[in-house]
Parts: structure tokens; C-alpha cells; sequence
């Protein structure tokens, strides 16, 4: 395997520093520095931030109760702003058309936090469709709402039959597909 | 006779017991019994018809895909109207016509798509006409999907493709006229006369005066509320004679708007502040009574009382049941009364008349809680499996 340009120059850089810079060097004393500042804070803003390091986003109560196990109930992380039947209910998954449907190509989209990393992630509930409703019991049929606005805020509105582009507009079931990380 | 008695005579008497046996059973008391009542004759079946649309109905759906009719002075189910979870419902202002605007496919849930305004006699529930539609907006059923304007000469259904737009159908020529484009916006909230507006994504109503069906004149108001962090609600309500409106939102501002080709946002009040309380604001653990639910809101026109489902929650809890139903003076911007709901309501309406009856649903497969506004006290309970979304007759 070659080596890359990248690669070359920066061993030529780490090998040049290594022959001609000294332990009491600038570069040396420059270092110390930057490794030290942290512990000499200089801003008084600084120093709040220091007594009160990261404080937790204040969570819903959805995310609080939420949990990453398992997918086909209702509190699972990612059906924050779920509104209907859960496709893993009824043979698919949480990224899973059940078989005969098909998967809607647009989506509503709900920003849900997922307990095991602290991180949020935007969710795509697509919907599935072109065949008629699952039938499931009640832990199977969600309604959350975290920050899901009305039908006049269509992406973020979860009342909307999101069978848009496919063969059949019947609705069947909903998923839950990570888009990606929130900003 | 006993089955031991019955048994020791088969035993003493072989089958001269048996004809005993028989005999027995047909006792001279029974006999004289059935004698003095005259013997039941053989029916023909009927059909019922309905009287005249009364101030008590109650039109809810029903969980298995129909809307109801009620009559409240009695508690007894009068008739049923087919209709899909998507179907949506309307009576015309001389209450002689029901409508119900639907989505089906020829091949239940493949084949031709058809979206219908299907006409149903008040009084035979006959079909008398199905009205062919562009695409409706395909979402949970609420009442600001389908309206009819108030001198009963247009319907207006919501569209959605996902590109948004409404539909007038001429109801006098019994034809579509034009679709309107309302892009950013949605749903219909009929004014006196002439047209209707639509929410906006932006916070804003748009405009549409239909005119003679041809040429619409749409205007845009300025954003009046904050549709980021505190949205109203889409079941707005309309009083089809005023054209005036009252919109709530998510936190429980409540804003009272005259609509028009122009509105006018005549004033902006909290329900809690209304309640004697703290104003509710957008904190995600912020603990406050909050309106909420599937349909949170009735107006009684005719004494001008707001009813709305309230729960304790935090912001983004709009879809939670309410605990409690209050009810408002919104002229006057106060309180009335709260009144303690047997079970968690994700429905309410209110008949139109002044002694009126409020009607609590819960969420698809439950009894209807009468309660007389006069007292506060509930008045019946009907055991029946109806969800949220109902309508009442305008009077």
C-alpha cells in the first residue's frame, strides 16, 4: 500500500521537530502552556461555567420514562412524536415495511434524544403503506407529542397519512428511521 | 316438575310414566297464562325516518368507522352514517342534508382511488348524491377538514398533496367549481359570508373570498401568533352566523379574531390568567393546567360560553386528555366554572341552543358523559364506543 502525500510530509514534519527542537524550546514552552491553561481560568465567565459544568438539557417526561430496548413499545426513544401503529408490531421493524406494504417516500419528522448516548437524533416516521390498518393491541398504538405542531406545520405534524407518492394511500403501520444526528 | 321426580315416575310406571311426565309439564296454570294474552301476530318489517334535526343531537364517530347520531334528550342512538377513519362530516345550515366527505378505493385499499362529497337525506339517511373530488387531505378527522358555507351554497374541503389547497364545491350546482392553492397553510374557518381563511405555517391566516367561484381574492395577514414555540390548535372555532373565531393555543392564549377578507385579531387572553393562575408558558417541565386533547374546545353560541378540556402537564402535552372541562366567558375573558370530569376526556362539544348540554368523549371506544351546562352536573351517561371528534348542529 503506498503512502499517501498527507502521511509523508507529516512524518517529514514530526521527524524535523524531533532533530532540531529542544526540551526548553519555544515550541516546548508553548505547549506547557496550552496544557496548563485550562486550570488558570482568566474570564469570569469562564469560571461560572466552571461550577456548573454542561447542566443537562431540561428533558420531557417522554424522555425521561424513555427507553432503548425495546423497539415495539411506545416510551422506545425514538417514537417521541410517534401518532399511529408501530410497523415492528406487525411483522417489519423500526426502519422495516412488513411485507405486501410499501414504504412511504416522504415523512413527517420528530427530534427524539436517545437515552443511551444523551444525543438527539432526527427520526423519519415513515409511514408504510397499501394495505389496510395493522391491527394491534394498545401498547402497539402510540400517540406522542413531543414538539409535534398542527397539520399547518405538515413536517412536524404526525395526524397526516404520509402515504404521499406511493401506489395506494391506505395507511398500515408507522417507523421510526434515524435521519441523523440534531445540531 | 324435577328432574328426580320425572326420573322415579319412568321408574314406577315405564312408559305410562313417560305420558305422565308430559302431561305434567303442561300444567292448567300455564295454560291459563298464556290464554290471557292474545296470541302475538306475524310482522313486516320497516324502515324508520328521522324527525327534524334537533338542538340535542349529538353526531360523534364511532369506532368502527361510522359516525353516529344521537338524540341527547333521551340518550338513544337514531341512525348511523357510513364513513372511513378519514371521513369527515357537516350539516347544511337548513339542516336538511348531511355531508360526508370521504376517501375509499374500488378494491378496499387498492385500485381507483375516489374521493367523494356524498349527500345524505336528513330525514331517510338515503345516499341522494356522490359528488366527485380532487385528492383530500388524508389526516386524523377533524372538523375544519370540511365546512359549508353559511348560506349553504359552498363546501369547502381541505386538500392536501402534500402541496396544500381547498376545494369549492358549488353545492347548488352539485359540482366542483376550483380548487384554491394555500400554500404554507391549511385547513378552513369559514367567515359570515364570502369565504374563508386558513392557518399558516408562519403564524398568519390566509384569505380566500370566493367570489363567484372563478376568480378567488386572497389576502394574508400579518403573523399573529408564535407558530415556533407555541402553535394554536387546529380546532378553532367558528361561529358561522358572526364569522367571528376563537383560536387557542398549545399554552392557552386564546385569541379572538372577526374573519374576513380583512380579519382582525380583536384581543388575546390566557385561559389560565382567565382561571386566576399564572399564564402558562413553554417549559418542557413546567407543570400547569393546559388545554388539550383530540377536539379541546366547544363554543355555545348562544350564551357565548367556551368550554375546553384542561390537564395538569407540561408544554408539548396537547394531545393529553383532559381532567377537567372549564368554561370561559371569552368576552368577558373569565372563568365560570370548572367542572370535575368522571374520566379523562379526549372530546368535547356543546349543543347550540341556551339550555344547553355539553357532550365528553373519550379517546375511540367509550361512553358519552351528558352534562347540563345549566348545572355543571352530569345529566346521563350513554354507554356507547365513540372517540374525540363529533359535530352538533348549528341552530
Amino acid at each position: 500500500m503506498s503512502v499517501s502525500l498527507f502521511d509523508t510530509l507529516s512524518e517529514k514534519f514530526a521527524r524535523y521537530l524531533a532533530v532540531n527542537s529542544s526540551r526548553r524550546s519555544v515550541l516546548g514552552k508553548v505547549s506547557t502552556a496550552m496544557a496548563v491553561a485550562p486550570a488558570f481560568p482568566l474570564l469570569p465567565v469562564t469560571r461560572a461555567e466552571a461550577a456548573a459544568p454542561n447542566p443537562p438539557p431540561t428533558l420531557t417526561d417522554f424522555e425521561r420514562n424513555a427507553q432503548s430496548k425495546d423497539p415495539d413499545r411506545c416510551d422506545y426513544w425514538r417514537h417521541c412524536a410517534i401518532d399511529g401503529v408501530l410497523c415492528g408490531c406487525c411483522g417489519g421493524g423500526v426502519h422495516t415495511c412488513p411485507p405486501g406494504t410499501e414504504p412511504s417516500p416522504v415523512s413527517w419528522i420528530g427530534t427524539c434524544r436517545n437515552p443511551e448516548d444523551g444525543r438527539s437524533y432526527v427520526i423519519a416516521y415513515r409511514d408504510c403503506c397499501g394495505r389496510n390498518m395493522c391491527n394491534v393491541p394498545k401498547e402497539c398504538d402510540c400517540n406522542t407529542s413531543d414538539r409535534e405542531m398542527p397539520i399547518y406545520r405538515p413536517q412536524t405534524s404526525n395526524d397526516i397519512i404520509w402515504c404521499f407518492g406511493t401506489k395506494s394511500t391506505t395507511y398500515h403501520c408507522s417507523t421510526a428511521a434515524i435521519i441523523g444526528q440534531a445540531s | 316438575m324435577t328432574d328426580w321426580l320425572k326420573t322415579c315416575a319412568r321408574r314406577a310406571m315405564g312408559p305410562l310414566g313417560l305420558g305422565l311426565a308430559a302431561v305434567m309439564s303442561h300444567s292448567p296454570a300455564m295454560a291459563q297464562s298464556a290464554g290471557a294474552h292474545p296470541v302475538l301476530q306475524a310482522e313486516q318489517n320497516d324502515v324508520a325516518t328521522l324527525p327534524p334535526i334537533g338542538p340535542h343531537w349529538f353526531i360523534p364517530s364511532a369506532t368502527d368507522y361510522t359516525y353516529q347520531i344521537f338524540d341527547m334528550d333521551k340518550g338513544r342512538m337514531l341512525g348511523t352514517l357510513p364513513a372511513s377513519m378519514l371521513a369527515n362530516i357537516a350539516i347544511s345550515p337548513d339542516r336538511k342534508v348531511i355531508y360526508v366527505a370521504d376517501t375509499m378505493y374500488s378494491r378496499v385499499d387498492h385500485g381507483t382511488r375516489q374521493d367523494l362529497l356524498q349527500v345524505y337525506d336528513a330525514k331517510t339517511l338515503a345516499l341522494t348524491k356522490e359528488i366527485e373530488l380532487p385528492p383530500r387531505a388524508l389526516a386524523v378527522y377533524k372538523k375544519q377538514d370540511l365546512d359549508v358555507s353559511s348560506d349553504g351554497r359552498w363546501a369547502y374541503i381541505f386538500d392536501m398533496s402534500p402541496a396544500t389547497a381547498v376545494t369549492l364545491v358549488d353545492l347548488s350546482k352539485g359540482a366542483v367549481a376550483r380548487t384554491v392553492d394555500i400554500p404554507g397553510c391549511a385547513l378552513i374557518f369559514p367567515w359570515k359570508s364570502g369565504g374563508f381563511s386558513s392557518l399558516c405555517g408562519d403564524g398568519s391566516l390566509t384569505n380566500v373570498g370566493v367570489n363567484d367561484g372563478s376568480q378567488p381574492t386572497i389576502t394574508h395577514t400579518k403573523p399573529f401568533f408564535d407558530a415556533n414555540n407555541d402553535p394554536v390548535f387546529e380546532q378553532g372555532l367558528v361561529d358561522h352566523k358572526s364569522g367571528k373565531a376563537l383560536f387557542v393555543s398549545y399554552t392557552g392564549k386564546v385569541y379572538n379574531v372577526t374573519l374576513g377578507q380583512n380579519p382582525t385579531i380583536d384581543a388575546t387572553w390566557s385561559l389560565q390568567k382567565a382561571a386566576g393562575l399564572p399564564q402558562a408558558g413553554t417549559g418542557v417541565q413546567e407543570l400547569a393546567w393546559r388545554p388539550g386533547g383530540q377536539q379541546p374546545f366547544a363554543w355555545n353560541t348562544a350564551t357565548g360560553h367556551l368550554f375546553v378540556l384542561m390537564h395538569s402537564g407540561n408544554h408539548w402535552t396537547h394531545k393529553t386528555a383532559g381532567t377537567e372541562l372549564w368554561e370561559f366567558d371569552p368576552a368577558q375573558q373569565v372563568l365560570l366554572r370548572r367542572i370535575d370530569l368522571p374520566s379523562p376526556a379526549k372530546g368535547v362539544a356543546v349543543s347550540p341552543d341556551k339550555a344547553s348540554l355539553v357532550y365528553v368523549t373519550g379517546d375511540h371506544d367509550g361512553p358519552i358523559t351528558v352534562i347540563d351546562a345549566a348545572t355543571g352536573q352530569v345529566s346521563r351517561t350513554v354507554e356507547a364506543r365513540v372517540g374525540g371528534m363529533s359535530i352538533v348542529p348549528d341552530m
